[in-house]
């Protein structure tokens, strides 16, 4: 590039608004690029009924990254949501199944004892590493990896390492039902990115999470309750983990003790493709529904296209480091 | 006095020695890992051979943790310990073999089960030819399309043995139905969740056009069906059939929607032990499972076999039902 370009480059850069545009927009015409060569490429692509599948195969991984976001902006990492997923999959489920052996005694109740049990477990997990990361210092990266093998070896225990099937009907809707033809789980993701994207850009809860991101120390001399942002955003990680274990074994039928392995590294992914920086303060969460969209796109075209799914671990690597290397020169004044 | 003495102490003595002669034999167990439901089966289905029952054998399950190095580190620390025999099943094909050649430098025989390992030191197999079931599968799918029409083929994880031999059969059984075509085939790594997404993806991609999903497992096919539903089709209009016979896929059996075909871990696990033990005893043993009635057709032949193959039994609604009684 020679300096004449970079001149009006710069020039065109100058605002930290149009920068900021830039960066939200960026990954949202690279979505849309996306969907333009799969579109073109896919007859049945952007039909709606494959509309609605890309959307329910990211509800997901879409509410964990959601929750994942909340965490990394405090400069953090959740590695422990798909073992939560898994554990609280299998306790709602054991709460509405039909199966005499798998149930707890009383066995199946009604959906709401499911969900509220489902999203306490979520909390007490996500809690238990929010209390050890804000209290003790521990790092997050070694506070959750401790979570990812206690919560999946609590799954195998609870379960006795089988899977636990015959869901009610009812519990079961959260995952195959639909209101207006729209997907349950399409639903509540767009509920959980709702109510996010209120609580990190117009509450004062989510101006702290960025506070905490951008400067712990300047937080603390501020006077804000470092400890107990630190602590929460575990707890709303693990809470919306909680959800998406429920919506797993829902959508599958049948509460799965292997269920949700990896599921961290996909919603870090999708987290890190939207533009949230892993050095924490910087992101939003529209980036990482965006970036879930992309993962999810990116599988369902390579998909009908016939296309080996190895491919689409390649694709995501590449996405992945090339996200953050745009991130990068972008916080560099490009 | 001093007589009644002696007498106590070389009764003690003799007492200790024919203790010692009477040790309990230490036979360990190296699946390849304990999280699915099968090899949850298989090893407790070891547990209850009757020879770990009346305490004869004192049996050790190590979890393999799906990685081809803990198995071999597993092994080492058999071998140190001085067990009489391990019953082996390798995560890997290839990787297992080096464990084998460890324990057989040792002098510690190791009768191989469920999953193959490529190596002539085993003492004996016992497992269950999966050519066979994938033919088996494809078959019972082929036949209810009758010969015509479009399939998708899910795949175990690309290199597998089971995934290799899998494949194997449902193309022996493909090939002789010429006019069938195979619209999709790819993997779903034996997950359901996996399964569901490309199920889903794949009817969206062959509107109106799949007639027949071959899954190499059972989970995966209990994927496909969930596809079916959730894509508001009927799972009466799709042959679906997988293999294993775990307890989600005979209750899908039982209403009608999937053909499964069982294996047999049971025999498997109980087959090995009875072979372990025989050769930890050097011949002088006699197998003491009721499976070697229950199957006529893999005679135990006083353990000169290299290798067993336990059967496959069709899950059809004659048996499905005491199937399910035994698993709880």
């Amino acid at each position: 590039m020679s300096s004449a370009e970079n001149n009006t480059a710069s020039s065109w850069l100058n605002s930290d608004r149009r920068k900021l545009i830039l960066q939200e927009y960026g990954i949202f015409l690279a979505f849309l690029l996306l969907v333009g060569i799969l579109a073109l490429s896919n007859e049945f692509f952007l039909t709606p009924g494959n509309i609605s599948n890309v959307l329910l195969q990211t509800s997901i991984n879409g509410i964990l990254a959601i929750g994942m976001t909340f965490v990394i902006l405090t400069r953090g990492i959740d590695l422990s949501v798909g073992s939560v997923v898994a554990l609280a999959g299998m306790v709602s489920a054991s709460f509405v199944t039909s199966s005499a052996t798998a149930g707890i005694a009383g066995a199946p109740y009604p959906m709401v004892v499911a969900l509220a049990v489902g999203i306490l477990v979520g909390v007490a997990c996500g809690g238990l590493v929010g209390f050890i990361v804000s209290r003790f210092s521990v790092p997050a990266f070694v506070a959750t990896l401790g979570m990812l093998s206690a919560a999946r070896g609590a799954t195998l225990i609870y379960g006795g390492g089988k899977p636990v099937p015959g869901l009610s009907p009812e519990f079961r809707w959260i995952g195959t039902g639909n209101i207006l033809g729209i997907p349950m789980p399409v639903i509540l993701l767009a509920l959980v990115f709702g109510i996010s994207w209120w609580v990190l850009t117009r509450t004062r809860f989510g101006r702290y999470i960025y506070a905490v991101g951008g400067n712990p120390h300047a937080a603390k001399t501020s006077g804000l309750n470092v400890t107990r942002i630190r602590f929460m955003v575990y707890v709303i990680s693990g809470a919306l983990s909680g959800l998406a274990g429920m919506i797993l074994s829902a959508r599958t039928g049948s509460a799965l003790p292997q269920a949700g392995i990896a599921y961290e590294l996909d919603a870090i992914a999708a987290v890190v493709i939207g533009g949230t920086s892993l050095s924490g303060g910087v992101g939003r969460v529209t980036g990482t529904l965006i970036g879930a969209l992309i993962i999810g796109v990116m599988n369902n075209g390579l998909d009908l296209m016939g296309i080996q799914s190895y491919y689409q671990q390649v694709l995501k690597g590449a996405l992945i480091v090339g996200a953050v290397m745009l991130d990068q020169k972008r916080n560099q004044g490009l | 006095m001093k007589k009644l003495m002696i007498a106590l102490a070389s009764a003690t003595v003799l007492l200790a020695s024919s203790a010692l002669a009477q040790e309990k034999l230490k036979i360990g167990a190296a699946p390849y890992g304990l999280n699915a439901e099968f090899m949850q089966i298989w090893s407790a289905a070891l547990e209850e051979h009757p020879a770990v029952k009346s305490g004869e054998v004192e049996l050790t399950v190590f979890d393999g943790r799906y990685d081809a190095l803990v198995q071999q580190e597993q092994f080492n620390t058999m071998i140190t310990q001085k067990f009489n025999a391990i019953i082996f099943v390798p995560i890997d094909i290839e990787a297992g073999a080096t464990a084998v050649q460890a324990a057989s430098d040792a002098g510690i025989p190791v009768v191989g089960s469920n999953t193959r390992v490529n190596s002539d030191l085993l003492a004996s197999y016992v497992g269950s030819d999966d050519t066979i079931s994938g033919y088996m599968e494809a078959k019972a799918v082929l036949d209810k399309i009758g010969c015509k029409g479009n399939v998708v083929i899910i795949e175990g994880p690309i290199g597998q043995s089971a995934q290799i031999s899998r494949l194997e059969g449902n193309q022996k059984a493909l090939a002789e139905c010429p006019d069938v075509k195979v619209l999709e085939q790819q993997t779903a790594n034996w997950s359901r969740a996996e399964a569901q997404t490309l199920m889903e993806n794949w009817l969206t991609a062959h509107p109106g056009q799949i007639n027949g999903v071959i899954g190499q497992n059972d989970e995966m096919a209990l994927g496909a069906v969930e596809a079916i539903k959730s894509a508001g089709l009927k799972t009466e209009d799709f042959a679906i059939a997988g293999i294993d016979g775990i307890t989600d896929a005979l209750t899908a059996v039982k209403e009608g929607t999937i053909t499964s075909i069982l294996q047999d871990a049971r025999a498997q696990a109980q087959g090995a032990l009875d072979l372990a033990i025989f050769h930890a005893k050097k011949g002088d043993y006699k197998p003491q499972s009721d499976i070697w009635a229950q199957y006529p057709d893999m005679p135990f032949n006083d353990g000169k076999d290299k290798e067993y193959n336990v059967p496959w039994t069709p899950v059809t609604s004659d048996n499905v039902d005491k199937l399910l009684d035994m698993r709880k």
